[in-house]
């Protein structure tokens, strides 16, 4: 089969000719509206698509008639289906990335990645489920690291590197945002989230990383807030002090 | 923008004053200056700008007051004036006026002033409270250190004055050559790479900005400065790529973002200095006292008990104070009155201008001054105790969901007195936006000038037991209104993200009683100028629309003729009406009678509502000349007898209701276009707010006649 130029053909292309091979499989026939339909696109601008997918021949396109895949056509749609496959079921199976995200995911990356890494990726996704070495046990300590999974209890091997990194991030959970800290309470400034105008006030005022804040009071409902820091007090509303990441 | 202003060279040294709310910048202006000074806003923003100029051994010295700012970024108004103002035309001196009680942050700014290359003094201002907290500053070690003068004053005392006069005489005729700012290695590093590139460019400009703080700004990546180069330099694509890569590496080797970055070096600094320079540092509890006055006026359960104590104390004592000043003042234009009567014969035209026109108008308006000024030393209290921000954080939460801040509503209390000071009282509000809207929305608030038509009105037109309730809907209305319009107008031409909040809460401080006292009356003076200008030249034109054409045959003494027995008060009084009718403003309320029927008023309260234009009240003695009943006031029973005789108690509604929210009077609309700098604003909230009370009148009217 000739090789094709997937230079000239870009990924909403693709997605094109996937919809097209769907179509086809399913009703045998596959209609500029029944394709607008399929991707939620105007006919409008289906017709352009079409046309430039029977110049690269990977079409037959007549005006009002049925469209049809040529043989290039149909290799492309099926490889692009197959990797789009592929992705979702390692994100979900073997990351255990919810399905919805595996499939968000899987249409955003599938068309950028090489040829090459859709092979690899193919031999180490049919390696994890298919080697008698590594396969079982392999995966089940990945899924049953506590740093990959928060459900299960902290693992107690002290050698391990990637848990040590992992308790490191995990020591970013402590962050919380100014405003979630309760009157009474002391605790350290970490970075200015906040943009535009507020953040430079906010910087400007002496909220650098490094900073420790004693939060005052609270005015009547809860905002704004007081708080005081390097020798002098402040007040500021509760939707600006979410601007800024603490540490207790 | 920056350089394009004209500027003529002033005949003294130009000198600016620059440093941090509350820092006492505005005390030492006032030391430095005395009574020599004139206050005025910028050029179409809100932003109050305040000249003045003294003389030392024989030169004079022309001083700027610039707005409080904590920081010199292109992200308000007061901060791009501000520095602006430091870079064109250069200053012959800037002296940074910072808190000693809270050097730190004022340091801060101190730091970018001297990144704009300015010839510098430091006042260290409020040194007496330092002290006595405990903190000792070596000033000669300091100067030394930062290469310019460092002058220790107490402002309010008058302390450290002739110090820093003499510091700024030396500074000025010797400019010292600023050592070096050093920011640390790394961001000097960054900072030389770009400021050549700045020095050897061409500019299509005048004015060349100082390299260092161009360098500076390109590196944080301001949007002003960086427009301004875009718009003013030959090769900027080339500098401001070249400062891009400095700024991307800079950010690598920091890992903080350049703006953050550049902060942190600036607090380095104030934090480097204070190091060698500050023998002992303030106590840790210097602010006791104050924190626990906090910890009762702002509790959560009692802050704002105590807040709505405070403000029902100072308008008790302005209204019960100011009722013997108004009494005085009263009587005064009264016998005036008398007086031109007695003199000019009482008939003439000229009579009638000075005591009708100029007196009535005049004395309508003077006679709120003591309130005023009453209402404004309390105000003056408020802020130089520091309580006015607690006020703010109290209120904020409340106010801010209907788009406007916490110290909104200082001037939305004040209107229910009188809009004019409520206005004026917008001034403590530092953002543009928060400032129109509040100023906009002002004129709902039903100001005292409106009781008097709702006291005629609502006995006339209802039973007992409705009259409170009644008097109560009218506030809610305009309150409700006031509300729904500050939303509106924040989220159409106002719209925009809210200024911060972030706001300094200094400690409690005694203020002193000149200090107010000077306060009161920079703000009353713009109140009595606007009474001797606009108000009596508007007060003119009403009286003459109201006066002329003068009809000489009237239809009354046809009738006396034709032997109807009349008294000679009843004859007087149906000329006077006859008078009114036949004038240009009877006129105008009869052409205008198509457009206000569908409110279900009539040529009669057409041009009494012409005359409430004037000032609110005057509604009710006009609505008396027009009913042929002589001298009438809202007490006056033949007055509402007639009223109940011609009109419905749904027609008295709407005309309460399309007072109470259209048509400011002169001196709103007047102190409107003064405090916002543009005529758009003063004439958008004339049209705006008589069309939403026109459009509510007929609906009420139409609907309520469906019944």
């Amino acid at each position: 089969m000739a090789k094709i130029e997937t230079g000239a053909l870009t990924g909403s292309l693709e997605d094109y000719l996937e919809t097209i091979y769907l179509l086809i499989c399913d009703r045998k026939v596959a209609r500029v509206k029944d394709i607008a339909k399929a991707r939620d696109v105007k006919m409008s601008s289906v017709t352009p698509a079409m046309r430039r997918l029977a110049e690269l021949g990977f079409v037959v396109y007549r005006q009002r008639e049925f469209i049809e895949l040529t043989d290039e056509g149909e290799e492309v749609a099926r490889k692009t289906m197959a990797r789009h496959d592929l992705l979702v079921r390692f994100f979900h199976e073997i990351l255990r990335v919810s399905s919805q995200s595996a499939e968000k995911d899987a249409c955003a990356i599938e068309h950028i990645l090489s040829d090459e890494t859709t092979e690899k990726l193919v031999r180490f996704f049919e390696f994890l489920r298919a080697c008698p070495r590594a396969s079982g046990d392999f995966l089940k300590t990945f899924h049953g690291c506590s740093v990959i999974n928060p459900d299960v209890a902290e693992c107690t091997e002290r050698q391990c590197d990637f848990q040590r990194r992992g308790r490191r991030k995990g020591a970013r959970k402590g962050v919380t945002s100014l405003a979630a800290i309760e009157p009474g309470h002391e605790c350290v400034i970490v970075q200015v989230t906040a943009k535009g105008a507020i953040r430079q006030r906010l910087i400007d005022m002496g909220m650098l990383p490094n900073t420790p804040v004693f939060v005052e009071r609270k005015a009547p409902g809860g905002n704004p807030i007081w708080i005081r820091l390097k020798g002098f007090q402040l007040s500021l509303r509760k939707e600006e002090a979410a601007g800024v990441d603490v540490t207790v | 923008m920056l350089g394009t202003r004209k500027y003529s060279a002033p005949p003294g040294h130009r000198i600016v004053l620059i440093g941090n709310p509350n820092s006492g910048k505005t005390s030492i202006f006032n030391a430095l200056t005395g009574a020599r000074q004139k206050v005025g806003n910028y050029p179409g923003v809100t932003v109050e700008s305040k000249e003045g100029a003294y003389k030392f051994e024989g030169e004079s010295f022309d001083v700027y007051d610039l707005p409080g700012t904590y920081s010199l970024t292109c992200y308000s108004p007061e901060e791009r004036i501000a520095r602006q103002e430091i870079m064109h035309p250069k200053p012959d001196a800037a002296v940074v006026v910072v808190d000693s009680t809270n050097l730190e942050r004022n340091l801060y700014l101190l730091v970018q002033v001297m990144e704009m290359g300015a010839n510098c003094i430091l006042c260290l201002n409020m040194s007496d409270e330092a002290r006595k907290a405990g903190q000792q500053i070596d000033v000669e070690k300091m100067s030394t250190l930062l290469g310019f003068p460092v002058v220790e004053t107490v402002a309010h005392k008058k302390l450290g004055i002739d110090g820093l006069k003499e510091a700024i005489a030396q500074a000025v005729s010797d400019p010292a050559d600023p050592e070096r700012l050093v920011l640390g290695d790394r961001l000097d590093r960054a900072i030389s790479d770009v400021e050549p590139m700045v020095a050897g460019a061409q500019w299509r400009s005048l004015f060349k900005p100082f390299p260092r703080w161009a360098a500076i700004k390109l590196l944080e990546g301001d949007i002003e400065a960086i427009g301004w180069i875009q718009e003013n330099c030959e090769d900027h694509a080339a500098i401001i790529k070249h400062a891009q890569n400095i700024a991307e590496t800079l950010a690598e080797s920091t890992g903080m973002h350049p703006g953050l970055y550049i902060a942190d070096r600036r607090y380095g600094f104030a934090a480097g200095l204070l190091r060698e320079a500050r023998v002992t540092g303030m106590r840790a509890d210097a602010r006791k006292v104050s924190d626990w006055i906090d910890e009762v006026l702002c509790h959560r359960l009692l802050g704002l008990p105590f807040f709505l104590v405070a403000m029902y104390v100072i308008f008790w004592l302005t209204f019960t104070m100011g009722e013997y000043p108004m009494a005085w003042i009263e009587g005064g234009f009264d016998f005036l009155a008398s007086w031109f009567n007695q003199v000019l014969g009482g008939e003439s035209i000229l009579c009638s201008l000075i005591v009708d026109g100029i007196i009535g108008g005049v004395g309508g308006v003077v006679v709120f001054l003591p309130n005023i000024l009453l209402l404004y030393l309390g105000l003056a209290f408020l802020e130089d105790t520091g309580y006015m921000a607690r006020a703010a954080f109290l209120m904020d939460n409340l106010l801010h969901r209907f788009g406007l801040h916490g110290k909104s509503f200082i001037p939305l209390i004040t209107g229910f007195g009188c809009t004019v000071p409520g206005i004026m009282a917008t001034r403590t509000l530092e953002n543009e936006r928060d400032r129109l809207t509040t100023m906009l929305i002002l004129p709902l608030m039903s100001c005292g000038a409106r009781l008097p038509i709702y006291m005629l009105l609502i006995p006339a037109f209802f039973s007992d037991e409705l009259q409170a309730p009644m008097l109560w809907m009218i506030y809610i209305i305009g309150i409700v209104l006031a509300a729904g319009l500050a939303r509106l107008l924040r989220s159409t031409i106002l719209a925009g993200e809210d200024a911060p909040f972030v706001m300094e809460l200094p400690p409690y401080r005694m203020p002193t009683f000149k200090a107010m006292l000077s306060k009161m009356w920079e703000r009353g003076r713009i109140y009595i100028h606007k009474a001797g200008t606009i108000i009596l030249g508007l007060s003119i034109v009403l009286w003459a629309l109201s006066s002329f054409p003068s009809k000489t045959d009237y239809a009354v003494d046809s009738e006396i003729a034709a032997g109807v027995p009349l008294s000679a008060e009843e004859t007087a009084a149906r000329r006077n009406a006859e008078d009114l009718e036949y004038s240009i403003a009877g006129r105008i309320g009869g052409v205008l009678e198509p457009v206000i029927a569908p409110m279900g008023f009539d040529w009669k309260i057409g041009t009494a509502l012409f005359g409430s234009f004037a000032a609110k009240e005057v509604f009710v003695a006009q609505m008396g000349i027009i009913m042929s009943l002589g001298e009438t006031d809202e007490e006056s029973d033949s007055l509402r007898n007639a009223l109940c005789d011609q009109y419905s108690p749904l027609v008295a509604f709407c005309l309460m209701l399309f007072l109470l929210v259209a048509t400011p009077c002169i001196a709103t609309v007047a102190i409107t276009r003064r405090e916002a700098g543009k005529w758009k604003w003063a004439l958008l909230q004339f049209g705006g707010l008589t069309a939403l009370a026109y459009v509510l009148s007929v609906a009420v009217f139409q609907i309520g006649s469906l019944f």
